[in-house]
């Protein structure tokens, strides 16, 4: 007797990527969600991934083998329940990051893109040293499902990893509340919760740092303005 | 912007046309069609600018830099030097090559030291060693050491990509001319970048590194293309090779000889290298009418047949002992010539030609049947076929150039219909240029056939879907199913294509005839076979002289007679009998004797018929190159040349004649048409058909001498009725062949039959629940003759439809006894299990 054989990606999750492929006047266009989309239920694009958005975008499967290559977002080992990002930039690096960095990799045992616990479950963490995470005024920082924790020293980077292997999950510097990386993915892909509150607190937390917004609070404080434009043609 | 930068002008100018602009170009003032790239108008004018991405077949992509050029507009720089094969001529462009600019010189120096850091310089064990645009390219402006110390990138190598195709990506550039061919020209984009950043590369997707699930998976898809072989060509380094020819040769070794592809209907031009007597590579040729510069990969990769280790060097004759011996040339003619006399002067001989004969060839067999054997009993259909057909040939497709319809004339076609006609697997460059018209033109192409197959994908096609054997009745109603199309058939220049599969269905061709004339669309027929179009024209068919005259024209014949110096009224006047005609009357007893040549039982509609008639008959001549279930069962047989041993002429489905000359010299093989002529000498008859370019003289005086009659309508074949059988219980089964099957120019090439489309059954969801049956598990049709299995796929056909591939590997005809349009039983599982896997399922109750 023989069975279809299982598929990772349910009649959901194909009725997600659907709607995916509607939001775009280029079915292609899709393909980035539709990774995270995938990334979301298996917690990285294995090859049924790669196979399920060529199948559902018409695409071959080199096709999006090479996106799926290209960008770091898209893990291609199975994650831990969480994913945490060091920023090991010049300007993170040089405020402590490689120090966090080194530590965390003592710490956990890993390295780069390397698990430390048995990937998906609790407590599982995916360590990465990353490219710039755009928080140089806040920096060293260190991201958990693309959350910020900002201002971070060793030790308490360590503090922070042993909470997530815990089982706790430590309140962001800002944004929205931690939750895990295949939530967070499934947030990437596009979808949001429906309930307006809930979308507040999950998603749209409040995500500018006071050093953020200092500029621009000095500058109307002081009245500065962006000198005028040229005219055009008055140029030379 | 005032006037006062530019040039004073040295002439009075000539005029700028209307479209085009005027630039410099190393100082030299030209006049370039607007929208030219500068790379190509550089060209025009003998400056040569190195580049390796650039290919004018392809879409600019400016990826590997080489090409960069000092540009100003107006008198102003650009702040970099520009990429001259994506930058667009523009009026008043000045453009200094390294020629004249320092600036473009360090640049392209510069490039060229980059790419080649990475780069192994393992030329002397590179098959592109010695005809490498890179090699090349270093050695004229490259810097003749390198200031990189650091250890170079390596990969694994090589990669197989597919079975054929074999990738070392540490010698890749990173052009991107092998994807850009194969998302662009063939619609196959199995292979693409990778890795972008340092360790960037091309792959599939089964190379990429990813990892699995424990669940169920595919494990990625090879570069399965049917045009793979051509990135092989276009790629500027040794990145990809072909596992047949690695290692194999040097190029500066072999010899290169213009030839013509001997497989489909297209005549490709070929280039074809060779050494010490053996062929060991292919390579497209470049014509712009017909290939442009691609072959397809049989053409390419499918040429050991004639090395094969069994090919027949000798004649053979069957002794007493039933067994077939070696014998000498002169012996083996006396004992031919004797038996057929005798055959002659009993009942009779009939000619039976295979469609992969040269023109001359043709002609030559179809001189023996008329003068040597008395009989218009010839035919080169070794296929299914009809007398409608016959009669369709006669009318509109005999003695028709390529002023009718071109490969040219489908890029200008408003739209293209394709009936019964899967143009990838039956004449693949047809299908590139059916894909370039609908990128490029905006040509539409529609097809009457059973499911969206690569064809239609990949053509941007619409599918006209109907029930195999339905597609006359699909004709006849286009006007109410499709209005659009109608109305897009009865502009000018719309074409109909009708492919070699129309003759298993009753009343097609007619309605076909009926559908040009009711929109004075064109129509051509795109047989599968390199020789059928040639042996129509020759007249190696019962009911046609050389040059279209029908047999039954005194006039025509007496023609004939004059010309070939018989005496008056020897002509026979009767038609004669087709393939399956002369069959049945041989298996009857009704001929004495067979003249068989390249024709393979399996391909008929009835193979066990065929092979009964050729155990029936009293003699049989065969001529063959390699053993075939017609030598096993002949007489005598006569070894003859394979197209590389001989000259002679393909005519491809446009009527454009494709000469070619011999390759391999001397290799003691004759073709065809000079065993005919010798054996007719042992006959007392003279063919004049020696040499190829003898039998062709022959042939044009023979064509000239006739006239073709006005085209008479196509009456369809009675049988149309009747095709609406009893259907319950049974499927309808589509099938048509692929490219790459087990046919027998494509022995010893296990490197291309990996390459194969995989062989399944295809049906739509429906009808697979009703029958049990589970994707991706065995299916089976069947018939009171045999059954045939295949995995399961699903597709988009009408219900109670199958489509299976007719020859990969068994034949259909053979397994079924039934072709396209027929009835079959189906159900789930093997062959050999089917019969009790479905008898609880209540399967055959339903059938009965």
């Amino acid at each position: 007797m023989t069975q279809a054989p299982e598929t990772v990606f349910g009649d959901d999750i194909v009725a997600k990527a659907q709607e995916l492929k509607g939001r775009y006047p280029e079915s292609r266009s899709a393909l980035l969600p539709m990774l995270h989309l995938v990334q979301s239920v298996q917690g990285y694009v294995s090859r049924e991934g790669i196979a399920f958005c060529a199948e559902q975008l018409g695409l071959t499967e080199a096709e999006v083998s090479a996106v799926a290559t290209f960008y770091t977002m898209y893990k291609r080992r199975p994650c831990g329940e969480h994913l945490v990002s060091v920023c090991t930039n010049t300007l993170c690096a040089a405020m402590g990051g490689d120090a966090i960095y080194k530590k965390l990799s003592e710490h956990l045992g890993v390295g780069h893109e390397e698990t430390a616990g048995e990937p998906g479950e609790p407590g599982s963490i995916t360590l990465e040293h990353a490219e710039c995470l755009a928080a140089c005024d806040l920096a060293p920082v260190i991201q958990v499902n693309y959350e910020y924790f900002d201002k971070q020293t060793v030790e308490s980077a360590v503090e922070l990893v042993d909470k997530l292997r815990n089982g706790e999950r430590p309140k962001p510097t800002r944004g929205a509340e931690l939750t895990d990386f295949k939530t967070a993915e499934l947030q990437l892909a596009g979808f949001f919760p429906e309930d307006e509150e809930r979308f507040a607190a999950d998603v749209d937390g409040p995500s500018a740092a006071e050093e953020t917004l200092r500029g621009a609070a000095l500058a109307q404080e002081r009245g500065w303005i962006a000198p005028p434009m040229p005219e055009e043609g008055s140029r030379g | 912007m005032t006037l006062a930068h530019q040039k004073p002008s040295e002439t009075a100018q000539t005029e700028v046309p209307e479209g085009h602009v005027r630039l410099t170009i190393d100082g030299q003032e030209v006049i370039a069609p607007k929208g030219e790239l500068v790379i190509r108008t550089a060209e025009r004018m003998g400056i040569v600018i190195p580049r390796f991405c650039d290919h004018p077949l392809l879409d600019p992509a400016g990826a590997c830099r080489q090409c960069l050029v000092e540009v100003s507009m107006g008198g102003r720089p650009m702040p970099k030097p520009q990429a001259s094969c994506t930058i667009t001529v523009a009026d008043g462009m000045e453009v200094k090559t390294q020629l004249t600019s320092p600036v473009a010189d360090k640049a392209q120096k510069g490039v060229m030291e980059l790419l080649l850091i990475n780069h192994p310089l393992d030329c002397p064990i590179c098959d592109k060693g010695g005809e490498c645009p890179l090699q090349n390219q270093a050695m004229a402006h490259g810097r003749t050491d390198s200031r990189f110390v650091d250890r170079k990138r390596t990969f694994p190598k090589p990669l197989k990509i597919s079975t054929q195709i074999l990738l070392d990506r540490e010698r890749c550039v990173l052009c991107q001319r092998c994807t850009r061919f194969s998302q662009q020209i063939a619609g196959d984009p199995f292979i693409d970048l990778l890795e972008r950043g340092a360790q960037q590369q091309i792959g599939t997707s089964e190379t990429a590194e990813l990892e699995k699930s424990a669940s169920h998976t595919p494990d990625g898809t090879p570069f399965q293309s049917y045009f793979s072989g051509n990135t092989i060509q276009i790629c500027p380094v040794g990145a990809l090779t072909s596992a047949q020819y690695r290692f194999r040769s040097r190029p500066f070794d072999l010899v290169s000889s213009p030839s013509v592809c001997e497989h489909c209907s297209s005549g490709c031009a070929e280039r074809t290298d060779f050494r010490r007597g053996r062929i060991m590579r292919k390579l497209a040729g470049d014509d712009p009418d017909v290939n442009e510069e691609w072959i397809c990969d049989k053409g390419r990769f499918a040429f050991r047949y004639t090395t094969a280790r069994d090919r027949i060097r000798k004649p053979l004759v069957r002794g007493e002992d039933g067994e077939l011996h070696e014998a000498s040339w002169p012996e083996a003619m006396r004992l031919a010539a004797e038996a057929l006399l005798k055959a002659r002067d009993g009942k009779g001989i009939g000619v039976l030609t295979g469609g992969r004969l040269t023109l001359e060839d043709a002609y030559a067999y179809q001189k023996f049947a008329r003068v040597a054997a008395r009989t218009n009993d010839i035919d080169f259909r070794a296929r299914a076929h009809s007398a409608e057909e016959l009669q369709f040939l006669a009318a509109q497709v005999a003695g028709t150039t390529p002023e009718h319809v071109s490969f040219a004339s489908l890029e200008k076609a408003p739209i293209v219909l394709c009936v019964a006609f899967e143009p990838e697997d039956e004449a693949p460059i047809v299908f590139l240029r059916l894909r370039k018209a609908a990128r490029k033109m905006g040509t539409r192409v529609a097809f009457v056939g059973q499911w969206t197959t690569s064809s239609v994908r990949k053509t941007s096609g619409e599918l006209l879907a109907c029930e195999p054997g339905g597609e006359a009745a699909a004709l006849d109603g286009i006007a109410e199913h499709a209005k659009d199309i109608v109305e897009a058939l009865s502009a000018e220049g719309a074409v109909i294509l009708v492919g070699e599969r129309a003759a298993t269905m009753p009343g097609l061709f007619a309605a076909v005839q009926r559908l040009a004339e009711r929109t004075g669309a064109r129509v051509a027929w795109i047989p599968r076979r390199a020789g059928e179009r040639g042996a129509l024209d020759a007249g190696a068919v019962p009911t046609l002289l050389p040059g279209g005259a029908p047999v039954t024209d005194a006039g025509a014949r007496a023609a004939l007679e004059k010309l070939w110096r018989l005496p008056e009224g020897s002509l026979p006047a009767e038609p004669g009998r087709d393939t399956a005609g002369i069959l049945a009357a041989a298996a009857a007893g009704e001929l004495d004797a067979l003249v068989v040549g390249g024709v393979d039982p399996d391909d008929l509609p009835d193979p066990r018929a065929a092979r009964e008639a050729l155990d029936k008959v009293g003699f049989v001549l065969s001529l063959e190159m390699r053993p075939s279930a017609v030598t096993e069962r002949a007489d005598v047989v006569l070894p003859i040349a394979p197209t590389a041993e001989k000259a002679g002429t393909f005519r491809n489905w446009e009527g454009r004649d494709r000469p070619f000359e011999v390759t391999l010299q001397n290799t003691g093989a004759v073709p065809d048409c000079r065993v005919l002529d010798t054996l007719a000498v042992e006959m007392d008859v003279d063919l004049f058909t020696q040499t190829p370019k003898a039998a062709r003289a022959d042939f044009v005086r023979a064509a000239n001498s006739v006239t073709r009659p006005a085209a008479t309508p196509v009456e369809a074949a009675p049988e149309a009725e009747q095709a609406k059988a009893e259907t319950n219980g049974h499927v309808k089964l589509s099938t048509w062949r692929q490219l790459i099957d087990n046919g027998s120019l494509q022995v010893e090439e296990p490197h291309l039959a990996g390459t194969a489309r995989p062989a399944v059954l295809r049906l739509n969801e429906a009808t697979a629940q009703r029958h049990g049956i589970v994707p991706g598990e065995p299916a089976t049709i069947r018939t009171e003759r045999g059954e045939l299995s295949f995995p399961a796929e699903i597709a988009d056909l009408p219900d109670d439809v199958v489509w299976v591939p007719s020859r990969s590997p068994v034949g259909v005809y053979e397994a079924l006894g039934v072709g396209h349009g027929g009835l079959v039983q189906l159900s789930a599982g093997t062959a050999a299990g089917a019969e009790s896997a479905e008898g609880p399922a209540g399967e055959t109750g339903g059938a009965a």
